[in-house]
């Protein structure tokens, strides 16, 4: 029985998965500036990756005729989503960062920019 | 429309040349119906109890190609990337990399820093297992010594060179690091011929188990573990060798080009 219900939520964490990543990819292709972008691409690695990670680890400790093999897939499965939850917002972070300090990026168009306005409060 | 003609024919004739080669239209089949010769030849005495004078004893059929079928090959590639670097060490002759105590300020933010921290422990996990289960699994000591290399690469750009310098990691120790793994190799290479000529017998330079005229050879387990004779010992050091010689690139590669051009031209000046 928990088997099943393994199978099922692992299942659908992966359809929210491809979910995900076809809004994801819809984004990067229609957002029309970097750090709208950015958003897209987080939301296809937390989203598109991470969820269907942890569903893939548990379609796979459902799956029992896969014998003692089934907790290898899950447990890499569930250490790469564990990584890719770790390293994806620390990458995106470190390239927004970059892209405000070196103003590679242009805010445009613009409804609010905090951090432009701390940075005008303190030169003035 | 003349592209999609030249298009047409180009797709049409690949696809006749694959259906000619697949059918077996010039007298070969492709892929063949069973393994070639020494192919099978390799498969059946990577790991073979009972014939002992032939075999490698690892389950991993390209680890005993590697290290010991074609060892000596293997040795001079790890030559020529010794020389490589070395090479490239001597292009940077006489240029100090200038030293700093405060390197806190230095790098990326706090948030990359931390994750960087948890991740470079991590990479050092694997790259070990890598390299130390080479003779069990995919892998061996050059796979696993690129691996390892890569968190001090991360480690130089998200906190700085000269936080990984004053680690410890700087050149000369880096280098002694290197010249220490291609010895372990070397000695590894000579082992069974230093056994055999202690115990009076017939050895080979680069032999690993027993051979039918040098009945001297490494053991194949410590313990419980198999180790495979020589070949935990070639991963291990390669390893370092590998690791080592990466990292002293990444620390050159690192060396601002302004203070590399200012040394240059000091030392045009001298002259």
């Amino acid at each position: 029985m928990l088997e099943v219900i393994a199978v099922y939520l692992g299942q659908a964490l992966i359809a929210i998965g491809v979910l995900c990543d076809l809004v994801a990819s819809i984004g990067l292709l229609r957002f029309p500036n970097f750090y709208l972008r950015l958003h897209a691409a987080t939301v296809g690695t937390i989203g598109g990756a991470f969820v269907p990670l942890i569903g893939a680890a548990l379609l796979a400790a459902g799956s029992t005729y896969l014998g003692a093999y089934r907790w290898f897939i899950a447990g890499g499965a569930l250490v790469t989503a564990i990584m890719v939850l770790m390293l994806a917002p620390a990458g995106s972070h470190a390239l927004a960062r970059a892209a405000h300090r070196s103003r590679a990026a242009v805010v445009e168009p613009k409804v609010v920019n905090y951090l432009e306005e701390d940075e005008v409060g303190k030169s003035g | 429309m003349r592209r999609l003609l030249g298009l047409l024919v180009i797709v049409l004739f690949i696809t006749l040349f694959a259906l000619v080669i697949a059918s077996g239209g010039f007298g070969y089949e492709v892929p063949p119906s069973r393994v070639r010769e020494l192919a099978r030849q390799f498969l059946v005495y990577a790991y073979n109890p009972f014939n002992t004078t032939f075999t490698v004893k690892s389950p991993e059929a390209v680890t005993s190609i590697v290290w010991d079928f074609r060892g000596l090959d293997t040795l001079f590639e790890t030559l020529v990337f010794y020389l490589a670097i070395i090479g490239a060490l001597s292009l940077y002759r006489g240029i100090e990399s200038g030293k700093r105590a405060e390197v806190i300020s230095l790098g990326l933010s706090p948030i990359v820093k931390t994750v960087t921290k948890l991740t470079a422990g991590i990479i050092i996990t694997v790259a070990a297992s890598i390299a130390l289960h080479g003779h069990l699994t995919p892998g061996g000591g050059f796979q696993g010594g690129a691996t390892a290399a890569v968190a001090p690469l991360l480690i130089l750009i998200v906190f700085s060179k000269y936080f990984l310098e004053n680690l410890g990691l700087r050149k000369n120790v880096l280098l002694a690091l290197r010249s220490i793994g291609l010895l372990g190799i070397g000695v590894t290479a000579f082992s069974a011929l230093i056994i055999g000529l202690a115990a009076g017998s017939p050895a080979y330079v680069f032999q690993n188990q027993p051979k039918p005229d040098a009945p001297v050879g490494l053991p194949v387990h410590i313990g419980d573990s198999l180790i495979s004779g020589t070949l935990w010992f070639f991963n291990f050091f390669e390893m370092f060798a590998v690791a080592a010689g990466f990292t002293v690139i990444f620390l050159l590669l690192g060396i601002p080009e302004g203070e590399v051009l200012k040394q240059l031209r000091e030392e045009v000046g001298e002259h």
